[in-house]
């Protein structure tokens, strides 16, 4: 189905243009290709047809592919670093991350739920949100400049998925890291003010304080005349007996 | 919080004493600006009201009462001594259990100073919680808010180091009170630790105008750390203020040198500096060239 349809589209797309042409001979000559280069392709060769030829990835060509960005970024140790770097000022400039991503949905309302996850496994979905489109941009709590990105600059409240356009998974990563980065007094926010007064502190209560003990009780005797402090070995056998199987 | 020093009395003066208040209050001063400056909080569109004179007044007075609940100082109470009370050993019961149980009472109007929580042993013994462990679990039971169960990673010798150089020491001390007890160790250790590096880096203006600058006050006039507060006074012309600091520091230290020293001379206002600067301070050359210049100020604007 895809070779008769493929050979159709070419002999219409011919006169358009030769790069057109080029890409599609060279997909008919291939026969795997993997799913990751799809991000990077000139923006062209954007045909529907494109899809179908490209088959799942074997382990063995992701292993030899060198530049494959999503299973280990350069700056996964160091995440902070991608956002003073010139590839994050080229791609970004001084905008937030999410700043010119939009989703894709039917009619104007969009869906009050982002997609739960862009990323399943190897295959990537289209049109990824801001955070999983670029492997570079990790969500740590120690990464305050991305975090800040994420909050409100004057009402210090964290935005909204419907807002940035992020998968619910990144979400709740994003929400984790911004709690855990205020944790560690990374990033400032408004600490509520609470007020313990009215409290006594004197301690004097037998609850705190120091309860005198009973001047005349040694270690063998009992506290009160009335407290069996020597049980009946018979029964305490018996106890013990039933409770075998729970005793140290 | 009192420290021995030397030969000073040891029980004269507490911070809860009402001078002492009254002078903390004063040079704490009351800032409006300051305290009810723009915060992080849900957005509202303005509001706008039409005054008269008369009701611009009534909202000023208004504001200053809020601000003064908001400036109440939290308490300053001497660390407390563990809990280390048995209160029956029961060696029949040893070896029945692998797990300690506490017994919490949960009635509801009982104060939290007054609720018992006891702990047994695996090895039969009944003693009463410690601090940590009522404090736990009393969270659990009646929660308050903004404390958590685990204290957070702020509080960490790290963590807090990056809090000074962002200059928020006042959110870490608001957040230690929520946190911690006023007579724990963590508490006293972490207002030390801050109260060190504003004395350390001179920045008095981060707490002046909130509820801890009179905590501050105390700790720096126990440990007899007065001079760079002083200096920092003296540069922002506050004599009145520094007056009252060098009162306090002769009442709480009636026996140091400079206290005797005013005593006998019976020194009043700017004089009690020149006393001060002359016997007890380390940088006395620089307190007493801050009393010329404001000197000289003083006679140049009355000429």
């Amino acid at each position: 189905m895809a070779a008769p349809s493929l050979s159709m589209l070419s002999r219409a797309f011919s006169r358009i243009s030769p790069v057109l042409l080029q890409c599609i001979r060279q997909t008919e000559l291939a026969t795997q290709r993997t799913l990751v280069s799809t991000w990077f392709q000139p923006p062209c060769v954007y045909i529907h047809s494109n899809r179908l030829l490209f088959t799942t990835v074997s382990k063995y060509e992701k292993s030899a592919d060198v530049d494959t960005e999503e299973i280990s970024s350069r700056y996964k140790d160091r995440p902070w670093d991608y956002l003073e770097s010139e590839e994050y000022a080229d791609r970004y400039g001084s905008k937030p991350v999410w700043f010119n991503y939009r989703r894709n949905h039917k009619g104007g309302i969009p869906p009050q739920q982002t997609r739960k996850t862009c990323i399943r496994g190897d295959k990537i979905c289209g049109n990824p949100c801001p955070i999983c489109r670029d492997p570079n941009v990790i969500i740590h709590y120690q990464n305050v400049k991305l975090l800040q990105q994420f909050v409100h600059p004057h009402s210090g409240e964290v935005y909204e998925h419907t807002r940035t356009g992020v998968c619910m998974k990144q979400q709740k990563l994003l929400k984790k890291a911004i709690d855990s980065a205020r944790d560690h007094g990374l990033l400032p926010f408004q600490v509520p003010f609470v007020d313990h007064s009215g409290e006594d502190y004197s301690n004097s209560h037998d609850a705190v304080g120091c309860t005198p003990s009973r001047p005349s009780v040694t270690a063998d005797e009992p506290w009160y005349p009335w407290y069996l402090a020597q049980a009946d070995e018979s029964e305490v056998a018996k106890v013990k007996k039933i409770y075998k199987a729970y005793l140290k | 919080m009192r420290i021995c020093g030397g030969d000073d009395d040891i029980a004269t003066v507490q911070f809860s004493d009402e001078k002492v208040q009254d002078i903390l209050i004063r040079i704490t001063g009351m800032d409006l600006q300051k305290i009810f400056r723009p915060v992080k909080e849900e957005l509202k569109p303005p509001t706008y009201k039409l005054m008269t004179d008369q009701q611009l007044g009534e909202a000023r007075q208004k504001a200053i009462e809020e601000a003064k609940l908001k400036l109440k100082m939290p308490p300053v109470l001497p660390e407390r001594k563990p809990i280390n009370d048995i209160l029956s050993q029961d060696k029949f019961l040893a070896g029945m259990e692998t797990a300690k149980y506490v017994f919490t009472d949960i009635t509801f109007q009982t104060p939290h100073r007054e609720r018992f929580v006891v702990v047994r042993e695996p090895d039969g013994t009944l003693r009463k919680a410690s601090w940590e462990e009522r404090e736990r679990m009393i969270q659990v039971y009646f929660p308050k808010p903004g404390r958590k169960l685990t204290p957070s990673p702020i509080f960490q010798e790290g963590n807090l180091k990056v809090v000074y150089q962002q200059d928020r020491h006042e959110d870490l001390l608001d957040l230690c009170i929520a946190q911690f007890e006023p007579d724990s160790s963590e508490y006293h250790k972490v207002h030390r630790l801050a109260y060190e590096d504003i004395d350390k880096r001179a920045k008095y203006e981060l707490l002046r105008s909130s509820r801890h600058f009179g905590s501050l006050v105390w700790h720096l006039v126990m440990v007899r750390r007065v001079d760079g507060l002083l200096v920092d006074m003296l540069q922002r012309e506050l004599i009145n203020e520094a007056v009252s600091l060098v009162t306090l520091f002769h009442m709480v230290h009636p026996r140091s040198e400079s206290a005797k020293e005013a005593g006998r001379l019976e020194a009043k206002g700017v004089e009690l500096l020149k006393v001060y600067a002359s016997t007890e301070s380390q940088r006395g050359g620089y307190i007493e060239l801050a009393l010329q210049a404001h000197q000289q100020m003083l006679q140049e604007n009355a000429l």
